[in-house]
């Protein structure tokens, strides 16, 4: 029965009470270890479609008579325009319309007509054009001022350059710290207090105290963010490469006062999104306002250099941290003060989060501050906050064992939590201690490490261990259909963004089904071919998905047994599916396309939705990586050698994706650690870094041997499948291990990131200079 | 925009008139074509024109085209090490399949403020955007006006193997090529505006090397690039990444002349250890 629930959703660590219609779970769950096709390394169901370059991208979509876009981006961080003409720029060869920031009416074609070239924004009687993600008054450098289209790129691009605009550049914003002592906040600062954070360090033998900061990052996808928008009569067709199909849908229908299935949105195959394309982007707006003026498809797509100028980013944090234990290791208190640097609009992340939930500390006060400043706005990236905060926790906590004389692994043994202390809940399921159990091998190895250190490189081991989300929730809703040819169609229209989700979806079915994997295809990607299903983001895509998915294939399989039951006159409950075939328990088996051959054209549709989650518990996911280090101590070149990573994420669906997952995970933590930074001017706020070879991505030459470990054990409590998501947390401790490792290594405490050759050197020379004096003193 | 193919280079001088620019493998032009750096109404494509390939001309000479891409010079056993090094630690092996020598020795700044255009000194403007502002990637030498740091790993390692090179109209040291930017004169390349680089003769060195601080392994240009080449007792060392051109430096000593900015200190320390390193390893 639908059964409707007030309920608290989760993404990325952001709660929301909303309402939500949920179908009993009836299944159960299967056994734990490798099935026939869950549990096994399975390659990628639209591998060879992808390298042969058959896989249409939204990059790859092109329509008859479709128009390209070029807009105008703000070059400063906080301006307003005072005069905007477009009168040579639509006199440019193939430019068919243009958009401005304010309201009225044009066309390439009237526009000169109506002589509506020029435009201030107070006189609006001569406004030509109008969109409401345009701007008149920027307020981060790379704001959308204008658009135009035309009939290629190269000539939107070109005419761009013809608007002539009149700026009144005012003084930008542009450093966090200040931003908080002028109360230039984008949300109230959010406290959270268990226990007695002075008591706490009153109790303590030992106290340590830093600041850490990390750097803005840009996601830099590998498909840039883009859309083609048509209308097709009354319906606007959207083709996005987006996390968020229905996220899409509601917010253009929303914006544009459209019924939602007036909107129908497609991506079927995406180049990667990291949590910056959850929504419908301004991008979006322009080309649908664009295609209905122009009457044409229009694409309006990023460049590389407006993707790192303004769609989005990791902010940057100052974290000002302090803990204190006892001489046995026990926390008594912690405390940090975070300040994101969040950007003109945005969201201001859980940075405290890390230290709120990973340790048993009864005593814990944090405050997260969200600057409001004249930079572009932030975006999700992949555990935001998480990374930032579990960098700073998690060297503090090797800080402090340093000072405990302690073992750092030890130390976090001492101080595991059985329960969510935050909300005192149970955990549905936490095998963090099993991590750290099977990440004594590779911690073991230090001594083994260290001693390779040759002048004048020296080596080291360092760890740091991970909490997050990624339980996933309802609703999200799946179909699969079954034909007289006794194939498959796992239909529901959710997005696979590059992590191999829609692999995972087939070999669910095909394991409900008793189907080999070839049997099965997964129709996804369009609105309007599927049901709603959930957003990719917050690790959340296969512990929300998968469950539906198998309760529709079992809501199949059911029906398939009830037919082949009736025609072969046998009770249902001898009968099952198996290597495509139907099977009795006393040995009689019939090939699958017999039974459902029956149908003729028919075919058998099973329904399933995504189950509640487990009542009053906490659903997260947890993890430890332990990396080598080697530094040479005179360069300051910081090389990663190995990193093991082993995770707690309940079953693995496909052990391939998944590895593949903590791989990336761990490159992406590499380059966070190491190379990449978004630099600003300091005095325009404009962005320096805004091609690839300014901002420095790894390489393949950056990449350590990568060990990969997962408990692979399934959540009892949570759904038909018990499996979390594996997104978000293996990119989580990289940093913090790293730098851990380098601090083994060297001595030295990076606090910092990236962990540049300047940052590097300046910790070495630290380090150094507190030998001196303690030589001198003792 | 035209593209034309001369086969000669008297004929490739004579269509690099006005508003005409040489195209060689286009690694660094084409970006600053797109971004409207560099405007042009015609392209000359150089490929044919310029001499391709390395041959010895002595025991003591190795004479390299200036057509000869980057990934041809790294593997050639006829072309000393240093120059051999400082190709295969350059940009990316699709780079250095396309990028030649004479490209490479005439590309442009990476400095941040002059690919976004700002109207910076380099620029023909009064201010150096990146003195005021960010300027991790900048210079400790010669960057009293423009603190630019050169991005050539060859040209620094052609300075210190004490390269000469051949123009369609005279012959001149890697040393006179470059001259920092002057009021009168912010290009740093000290050729005409036609003028084409045809060949270079790099003498063989006793022992050469070329060691490379870089914010990654692969990929990346220079912070610092030690160039260090050997001829009997002498040894000539040669800085890339430190200067708004190759710098040659007179001693190890001579680093305690570098006028660092605030950000950019650091590369004074990695200079020290890797000039130490390149001394040692060219005994
Ligand atoms: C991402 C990236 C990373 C890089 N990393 C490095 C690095 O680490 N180290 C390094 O040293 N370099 C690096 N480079 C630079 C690269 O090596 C040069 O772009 C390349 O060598 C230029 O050669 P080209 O043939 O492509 O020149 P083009 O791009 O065709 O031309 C460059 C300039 O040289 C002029 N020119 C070309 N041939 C001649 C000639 N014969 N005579 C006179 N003028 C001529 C052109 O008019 C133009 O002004 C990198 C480049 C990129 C894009
Ligand atoms: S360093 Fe040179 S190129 Fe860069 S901003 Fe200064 S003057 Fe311009």
């Amino acid at each position: 029965m639908a059964r409707l629930i007030r309920t608290e959703k989760e993404v990325e660590g952001r709660y929301t009470e909303q309402w939500v219609v949920v179908e009993e779970d009836a299944l159960d769950q299967w056994p734990a270890g490798p099935l026939e096709t869950v549990g096994r390394d399975t390659p990628r169901v639209d591998g060879y479609e992808r390298a042969r370059g058959e896989a249409i991208y939204t990059a790859d979509v092109q329509f008859p008579g479709m128009l390209h876009t070029a807009v105008l981006r703000s070059p400063h961080a906080r301006a307003r325009v005072k005069r905007i003409d477009f009168e040579r720029a639509l006199a440019a060869p193939g430019v068919r319309a243009a958009l401005g920031p304010a309201s009225g009416e044009s066309s390439g074609g009237d526009a000169e007509a109506s002589g509506a070239g020029a435009y201030t924004p107070d006189s609006s009687a001569s406004a030509p054009y109008s969109s409401h993600v345009l701007t008149d008054e920027p307020s981060f450098a790379g704001a959308a001022v204008a658009a135009l289209a035309a009939d290629t790129f190269a000539q939107a691009a070109d005419a761009v350059r013809l608007i002539d605009v009149e700026w009144e550049v005012l003084e930008p914003l542009l450093d966090a710290d200040e931003a908080v002592a002028r109360e230039s906040l984008l949300e109230e600062p959010r406290r959270y207090e268990r226990g007695d954070l002075e008591r706490g360090l009153g109790e303590a033998d030992v106290v340590v105290e830093a600041e850490y900061r990390t750097q803005t990052l840009l996601h830099n996808a590998l498909e840039t963010h883009q859309s083609v928008c048509r209308w097709e009569g009354d319906t606007l067709e959207v083709y996005i490469s987006t996390q968020y199909i229905w996220g899409v849908r509601s917010g253009v229908a929303k914006a544009l006062e459209l019924p939602q299935d007036k909107v129908r949105v497609v991506c079927n195959f995406m180049g990667g999104g990291f949590g910056a394309k959850n929504n419908a982007g301004d991008y979006t707006f322009i080309a649908a306002e664009l295609a209905r003026r122009t009457g044409r498809p229009v694409r309006c797509a990023l460049t590389r250099r407006e993707e790192n100028m303004a769609s989005g980013n990791r902010n940057a944090t100052i974290q000002r941290l302090v803990a204190g234990a006892r001489a046995d290791g026990t926390l008594t208190a912690l405390g940090g003060e975070f300040v994101n640097a969040v950007g003109w609009d945005g969201f201001s992340a859980s940075t405290s989060g890390p230290m709120q939930l990973l340790y048993a500390c009864d005593n814990v006060r944090t405050v997260d501050y969200g600057a409001q400043l004249n930079t572009s706005p932030n975006a999700a990236f992949r555990a935001p906050g998480f990374v930032e905060g579990t960098f700073g926790l998690e060297c503090l906590l090797d800080e402090l064992a340093a000072k405990l004389d302690l073992d750092p692994l030890e130390l976090r043994k001492r101080n595991y939590s059985d329960s969510d202390l935050v909300d005192g809940r149970p955990f549905s399921s936490k095998r963090l201690l099993e991590c750290y159990r099977r990440a004594e091998p590779h911690w073991a190895r230090r001594e083994e490490v260290r001693a390779r250190s040759e002048a004048p490189w020296r080596r080291g081991v360092g760890l740091a261990s991970q909490v997050w989300y990624g339980g996933g929730g309802p609703p999200s809703y799946a179909w699969v259909r079954v034909g007289s040819d006794g194939r498959a169609t796992v239909i529901t229209a959710m997005q696979d963004i590059g992590t191999g989700t829609r692999t995972a979806m087939a070999q669910i079915a095909a394991e409900e089904l008793g189907l080999p994997l070839d049997r099965v295809e997964v129709a996804l990607g369009d609105s309007a071919r599927g049901p709603f299903a959930s957003i990719s983001a917050g690790s959340s895509t296969t512990p929300s998905m998968g469950p539906a998915v198998r309760a529709a294939a079992a809501d199949a399989a059911r029906q398939i047994v009830e037919i082949a039951a009736q025609r072969y006159h046998l009770e249902q409950r001898v009968l099952s599916l198996r290597g495509g075939h139907v099977v009795s328990a006393d040995g009689g088996s019939w090939p699958l396309e017999e039974v459902t051959g029956l149908l003729g054209s028919g075919q058998i549709l099973g329904k399933g939705a995504r189950g509640p989650n487990p009542a009053g518990m906490r659903v997260l996911t947890f993890g430890i990586q332990v990396a080598e280090v080697a530094v040479d101590v005179e360069t300051g070149e910081v090389r990663v050698e190995r990193v093991a990573a082993i995770h707690d994420v309940g079953r693995i669906i496909n052990p391939l994706g998944a590895r593949s997952q903590v791989e990336g995970g761990i490159i992406q933590g590499i380059g966070h650690t190491l190379s990449e930074q978004r630099l600003l001017d300091p005095l325009s706020g404009s962005v320096l870094t805004q091609t690839l070879d300014a901002y420095k991505l790894p390489t393949i030459a950056d990449v350590p041997e990568l060990v990969t470990e997962f408990v692979d054990e399934p959540d009892t409590h949570l759904t038909n499948l018990g499996a979390k998501g594996l997104g978000e947390p293996p990119i989580i401790p990289t940093a913090a291990a790293i730098a851990n490792a380098i601090r083994d290594a060297t001595g030295a405490d990076v606090r910092s990131l990236p962990v540049t050759r300047e940052e590097m050197l300046r910790a070495l020379r630290e380090a150094r200079e507190r030998e001196t004096v303690a030589a001198r003193t003792s | 925009m035209r593209l034309v193919r001369p086969e000669t280079p008297r004929d490739a001088v004579a269509a690099l008139t006005n508003g005409a620019v040489a195209l060689a493998g286009g690694t660094d032009l084409v970006p600053l074509l797109r971004d409207r750096i560099v405007e042009a109404d015609a392209l000359v494509h150089v490929a044919d024109a310029v001499p391709r390939g390395v041959t010895s001309t002595s025991t003591s000479i190795t004479r390299v085209g200036a057509g000869t891409t980057l990934g041809e010079l790294e593997v050639d056993p006829q072309v000393p090490q240093a120059l051999r090094e400082a190709c295969a630690l350059s940009a990316s092996p699709q780079l250095r399949a396309m990028g030649t020598l004479g490209g490479n020795l005439r590309q442009a700044t990476r400095c941040w403020y002059w690919r976004l255009k700002f109207p910076c000194y380099l620029h023909g403007g009064e201010r150096c955007h990146a003195k005021e502002g960010e300027h991790r990637e900048h210079a400790i030498f010669g960057n009293e006006r423009c603190a630019s740091a050169h991005p050539s790993d060859l040209a620094a390692a052609l300075l210190a193997l004490g390269a000469t090179v051949r123009t369609d109209r005279r012959e001149l040291g890697v040393a006179e090529l470059y001259r920092l930017p002057t009021d009168d004169e912010r290009d740093v390349v000290g050729l005409e505006r036609d003028e084409l680089i045809l060949e270079l003769d790099v003498p063989a060195a006793d022992a050469s090397t070329y060691l490379k601080a870089m914010d990654r392994r692969k990929w990346a240009f220079p912070l610092v690039g030690v160039a260090a080449a050997r001829v009997g007792p002498s040894v000539r060392v040669a800085l890339a990444g430190v200067a708004p051109i190759p710098w040659l430096l007179d001693s190890p000593a001579a680093l305690d002349d570098a006028t660092p900015l605030p950000g950019t200190a650091y590369k004074v320390e990695l200079a020290r250890v890797l000039v130490r390193r390149a001394l040692a390893a060219t005994g």
